[in-house]
């Protein structure tokens, strides 16, 4: 059972991750590399915080906000630079690894003994039903807020932005400044990930947000693959339907793991997952 | 309905794989994690299971092995700790750092056994009141294989003022090996000139820049961006008639001059014998994290007879 839990613990701490996918990538359409970096950035930020001491509310809304910077940087090249988008996740994600490094001021940064928003309600001890309880509450609030947000006229705009930029544009809104906007809360939302994923494995690393973005593609991705039969899911559905997403797809990468095949295979096996997931809706229109 | 269907038969798989292993259990079992994978730390695994062997702990009659290599990613590293925690093992074995620090971060009671890992006090290990985890065993090492590798590199060549080197941002070792080296070379009046790198693609230019500066000789830091573009960096040396010297065996193999470092393979085999005498006797008395013992001096013949080095005695020749 502990294996499940944890696969549930994982999950859980990079559905955050997902949710922030699902505002880039399906709401905006912009498949955002920024990701990568952003991740990295919210664990180190977090990371440097933790070892300082600093209160844990404060340093969750500085991890927030670092990566949201970063998010509003690539929005800012993709826009008003009028660099290509892909390009400009690129260009941040490339540029944040000497930025992290320098925060951090090494490469790993291991936080054993801190006090994290793990062990800080069962004095320092780790135990994994506490863990589930932070994180559950951490995502529910977090996927709450998002959907609340989706809901308000500003959330529509964006929505509509990603569906055609043109006719929001002709309507008088500035799709620019709500791309920028949404890049930011997207890699806010991922920068939370990171955050929690710094706290429940015992350190930071420079390298741990390498490839990372498949997860959150593949959770974002494997929600849509269900929910796509229903005409026009709503909102709630939906950010429920990516955190759902997120923990089948670590189900079944440990799966891949569990079941024992060649650790040199495990990237193509996630990669042939994702497409999988990616593919199935697709599929699905040409029935009709 | 067919999607229903797979989606159920992938649940039904997926339990089956989480249960079946805990059951029954009949041999004593070890888990056994690599971060990565090449030629030169597979020999710390060689050796481990090597000296099970001796000790009468083989994998194919009495001792159960589950082996998983996270190959280099992060995110694959935690969900195998997360599947080798669910094995009811009895020791882990963690083959370089990151595993032994994520594996050590993940349990406080599963006895690990590292190796090409660094002490636990450079790694970050050790609580508020500087004890190692009382979980961690295995073997470590400590800055002293720059130390005599700059010995030797002073026997070899005396004449050696300025030494060139790379180092990588992105790894805590290479990074901590960096400063020391910096220190020893500051204490024996060498210029050290040297560059960082990001990742291994980048190695090629940086060494031509430091090569524009006139070296007398290369100092390869065992790291990982060095191991992956070694060749790289020996082509560049070779053309401009700088020697490498290094304190990895493999890399002498490779085409440096020569190196005094820790034998890989006799590190992984003393993290071995720890692991043998507690899966024997089910105590942990007496083991703890101890540092290497063997390092052993070696040269290139082919490479030495290139730059008419002579060869004291006490210095071995790597085999081809």
């Amino acid at each position: 059972m502990s294996f499940l839990l944890q696969i549930i613990l994982y999950g859980l701490a990079l559905s955050s991750l997902s949710m922030g996918i699902f505002i880039s990538m399906k709401i905006f359409n912009i498949p955002d590399i920024t990701t990568d970096g952003s991740y990295t950035l919210g664990a180190v930020v977090a990371g440097v915080c933790l070892v300082k001491g600093y209160p844990l509310p404060l340093i969750f809304i500085l991890s927030f906000l670092s990566s949201a910077l970063a998010g509003s940087i690539t929005g800012f090249i993709g826009t008003y630079l009028k660099v290509n988008p892909l390009l400009s996740g690129i260009l941040v994600m490339t540029a944040l690894y000497s930025i992290n490094l320098s925060i951090m001021g090494k490469a790993n940064l291991p936080l054993i003994q801190v006090k994290n928003i793990f062990n800080v309600f069962s004095d320092g001890q780790e135990k994994p039903i506490i863990q589930l309880w932070v994180l559950l509450s951490i995502i529910g609030i977090m996927a709450t807020l998002l959907i609340l947000l989706l809901k308000t006229d500003f959330g529509i705009a964006m929505r509509a932005t990603g569906n055609s930029e043109t006719m929001v544009r002709s309507m008088g809104v500035n799709t620019n400044r709500l791309k920028i906007l949404g890049l930011a809360l997207a890699n806010g939302f991922i920068g939370i990930s990171g955050f929690l994923m710094a706290q429940y494995q015992g350190y930071v690393d420079i390298s741990m947000g390498i490839g990372i973005i498949i997860t959150g593609l593949g959770g974002a991705g494997l929600s849509d693959a269900f929910l796509n039969k229903m005409a026009v899911p709503s909102v709630t559905i939906r950010v429920i339907g990516v955190i759902l997403g997120t923990l089948i797809f670590q189900f079944l990468t440990s799966l891949a793991i569990s079941l024992g095949i060649d650790s040199n295979y495990l990237k193509l096996v996630t990669a042939l997952l994702v497409l999988a997931v990616v593919s199935l809706p697709l599929i699905q229109i040409k029935k009709v | 309905m067919t999607r229903i269907s797979i989606f159920f038969i992938v649940g039904v798989l997926f339990f089956n794989a989480c249960h079946s292993p805990t059951e029954g259990k009949k041999h004593l079992k070890v888990g056994f994690l690599d971060a990565f994978q090449d030629e030169t730390i597979e020999e710390a695994k060689k050796g481990f299971f090597k000296a099970l062997e001796e000790k009468g702990f083989d994998p194919k009659t009495n001792i159960q092995v589950v082996y998983k290599n996270a190959q280099g990613s992060i995110p694959t590293l935690n969900q195998e700790i997360n599947y080798l925690l669910d094995q009811n093992l009895d020791i882990l074995a963690t083959n370089t750092t990151l595993a032994t620090i994520s594996s050590a971060q993940r349990t406080q009671t599963l006895p690990i056994f590292m190796m090409v890992s660094p002490s636990p006090q450079s790694a970050g290990l050790l609580d508020k009141k500087g004890m190692s985890p009382k979980n961690l065993f295995g073997v470590y090492e400590s800055l002293s294989y720059i130390d005599t590798s700059i010995i030797l590199l002073k026997q070899l060549k005396p004449s050696v003022k300025t030494l060139g080197a790379i180092y990588s941002q992105g790894e805590p070792q290479s990074l901590e090996a960096y400063q020391h080296l910096s220190d020893r070379c500051k204490a024996l009046n060498i210029d050290l000139i040297s560059l960082p790198v990001n990742n291994s693609s980048e190695t090629q230019l940086v060494v031509q820049t430091l090569l524009n500066k006139h070296l007398d000789a290369f100092f390869a830091l065992p790291d990982n961006s060095v191991f992956a573009s070694f060749e790289t960096i020996l082509k560049s040396c070779n053309e401009a008639q700088v020697p490498i010297f290094t304190s990895e065996e493999g890399l002498v193999k490779r085409g440096a001059l020569a190196a005094f470092g820790p034998d890989i393979f006799e590190w992984g085999h003393q993290a071995g014998i720890q692991a043998a005498q507690f899966l024997k006797t089910h105590s942990t008395k007496g083991l703890g994290p101890e540092i290497v013992r063997i390092r052993k001096k070696v040269y290139n013949a082919k490479v030495a007879s290139q730059f008419h080095i002579s060869i004291p005695q006490g210095i071995s020749p790597v085999k081809e």
